[in-house]
């Protein structure tokens, strides 16, 4: 277990490192562990790992008063507790009064797949894109966790980390400036998929699966909200379709903000969305999280249909 | 404690409450008895000297930290600190209306002021976080929260509670402005938060129970707090009145968060708080 990558193993890790090196690095957990804080940030640094129990309203708010007093914050639960719990919270706090704390939740999309919707965050992004001044970074890759530990070093903005459960292959650059927001992590110039969060890798095998019927396709990682609207135009550049691809609800999501951003600034592109229908509502069916995402149409032979279906060169 | 001029904040605090009947009034808004009822507090905190602070310099390192976690009384502590000289009292002329610097509820734009609340059950944690940050830095500050008894109801005060009592967090002061109602009715009526002594002691706090307009009483409660002589946060259950210094709107769930309007309403409660016996 301790040897699997996954995301908030890197996450974490690199938040050990850093607190090395700086003394106000503190932990806030809702009674959340992970491995590297069970073997190396508590046994290391005891007096920085603050548990405040089953309590997600406390634990945002202990951790927004010891960032007024300059520690550097994350705040640690599983993600629907870590958002929807605390909404209000996260309003006053990082919204109104833009205290630069970390809200770090394990269990994107469908991770926590048989725990059933208690467990299940397909609506977490939508809710926290409604509090202006908080940054939500949907982590695809171990780098791009790392990456994040660091810039929410810097307490430049309030931020929402919204880490897998699991790891999944490194697809960018340790050198990629990851303030920027949205990438390309395949190149192709037919048409665009934009994915988040682990559907950036789902995107990249519908693309793999594609050039095989010679439609080249570009794939778009989207992983910071509000959305770069100027980097996300540049990346979808000269495409002739764009698809959007994500494990949350289609209601207020990824697919939602890049329409957002498209009808505001004029981009005349037709848009495929793939994602959980909010009609479905909630899911407590079983049998792991490919199963789960069939039911909600977002597995690859359904996506590469839906796609392909809207394709028209 | 003899070196204490018990008039001289008997005058402030009726100085402040018009202070605070006349911004509301103008404004046609505000929480005029929430005010009134933690109005003793606010001025011993700092008229009678307990609370460290520059005005100065209102982000001073070792300052102590006021969280006024009942935030719709925001008022009486613009009045308290403009009275003191952290901004000019004429600020308070241009309460919550156009090009006003604040409004009904409060805002840590304010010099003096830590942070934004009005929305109930927050300040606590707030102050928690605070006061946890102090004692890992060894700072020497103390951290003080006034919160409401209706916001008592709120769960994240209870989490929060629970929070600082398990952390022993001995620098930390709530003071529950124990009013006896929320906004529209008497807590006793609605959901009961006593016995509220027990409720606090049971989240392993120290508490004292205060008559809360009694300077007296409340610098009492505050002796020695500094020192951390006992290893829980203090809890003091000040009792008071809402809309104490104005009897014709004490006592009543109506007067929630409005002020008096009209020439004849308007000068009946100034002459109450002007010419009546607050400390009998």
């Amino acid at each position: 277990m301790f040897d699997e990558k996954t995301q908030r193993k890197a996450f974490w890790s690199r938040v050990f490192e850093l607190a090395k090196e700086n003394r106000n690095i503190v932990v806030v957990s809702a009674d959340q562990n992970a491995p590297v804080l069970d073997h190396n940030f508590i046994p290391w640094f005891p007096d920085r790992f603050v548990n405040v129990g089953i309590a997600e309203q406390a634990a945002v708010l202990v951790a927004s008063g010891l960032a007024l007093e300059g520690k550097i914050v994350f705040t640690h639960a599983i993600t629907p507790f870590i958002t929807l719990r605390v909404l209000e919270q996260v309003k006053m706090q990082m919204g109104v009064m833009k205290i630069p704390i970390t809200l770090v939740g394990v269990g994107a999309g469908l991770s926590y797949l048989d725990s059933g919707p208690t467990h299940h965050a397909l609506d977490d992004i939508s809710a926290m894109r409604a509090i202006p001044n908080v940054q939500i970074h949907n982590i695809s890759d171990d780098v791009m966790a790392g990456a994040f530990a660091d810039i929410a070093c810097q307490m430049s903005a309030p931020r929402y980390v919204r880490l897998d459960r699991r790891g999944f292959p490194d697809i960018h650059e340790p050198e990629e400036d990851f303030l920027i927001g949205v990438s390309v992590v395949r190149d192709g110039n037919d048409l665009s998929i934009i994915g988040t969060g682990n559907m950036v890798h789902r995107a990249i095998d519908i693309a793999n699966a594609l050039a095989e019927q010679s439609i080249s396709v570009r794939v778009i990682d989207l992983y910071t909200f509000p959305v770069n609207a100027k980097a996300l135009i540049a990346a979808i550049a000269g495409a002739k379709m764009v698809a959007t691809i994500e494990e949350h609800y289609l209601s207020g999501g990824m697919g939602s903000a890049v329409l957002e951003v498209f009808a505001d600034c004029g981009i005349n592109v037709p848009v495929t969305r793939i994602g959980a229908d909010p009609a479905l509502g909630y899911t407590y069916q079983y049998g792991g999280r490919e199963k789960l995402q069939e039911i909600f149409g977002l597995d690859k032979e359904n996506a590469t249909k839906v796609i392909m279906n809207a394709w028209s060169p | 404690m003899e070196l204490i001029d018990y008039a001289k904040l008997e005058e402030a605090a009726r100085r402040i409450r018009l202070l605070v009947m006349r911004m509301c009034v103008k404004a046609k808004t505000g929480h005029v008895t929430s005010s009134f009822s933690c109005m003793e507090i606010l001025v011993a905190l700092y008229h009678g000297g307990i609370l460290r602070f520059d005005t100065k310099d209102p982000k001073w390192e070792s300052r102590d930290r006021l969280i006024l976690s009942k935030g719709q009384a925001s008022p009486g502590l613009y009045a308290t600190l403009a009275d003191f000289g952290f901004f000019p009292v004429t600020d308070l002329d241009d309460f919550a209306q156009v090009n006003g610097k604040f409004g009904v509820h409060l805002q840590n734009t304010v010099p003096g002021v830590e942070i934004t609340s009005g929305s109930l059950g927050h300040g606590l944690g707030i102050a928690a976080g605070m006061a946890l940050a102090a004692r890992m830095d060894r700072k020497l500050f103390v951290t003080v929260v006034i919160l409401g008894d209706g916001e008592c109801h709120e769960g994240s005060i209870w989490e929060s509670a629970q929070f600082a009592g398990h952390q022993r967090l001995n620098n930390l002061v709530a003071v529950v402005d124990r009013n006896g109602m929320a906004s529209m009715e008497f807590t006793e009526n609605e959901v009961s938060v006593e016995p509220l002594d027990n409720r606090w002691k049971s989240f392993g706090w120290r508490v004292l129970r205060v008559d809360g307009h009694s300077f007296e009483e409340i610098f009492e409660a505050f002796h020695g707090f500094r020192t951390r002589r006992y290893p829980q946060p203090l809890v003091i259950i000040a009792d008071t009145v809402k809309g104490k210094g104005a009897p014709s709107m004490s006592d009543h769930p109506g007067w929630h968060g409005r002020s008096p309007q009209g020439d004849e309403e308007v000068d009946k409660m100034i002459r109450e708080l002007e010419g009546g016996e607050l400390y009998v």
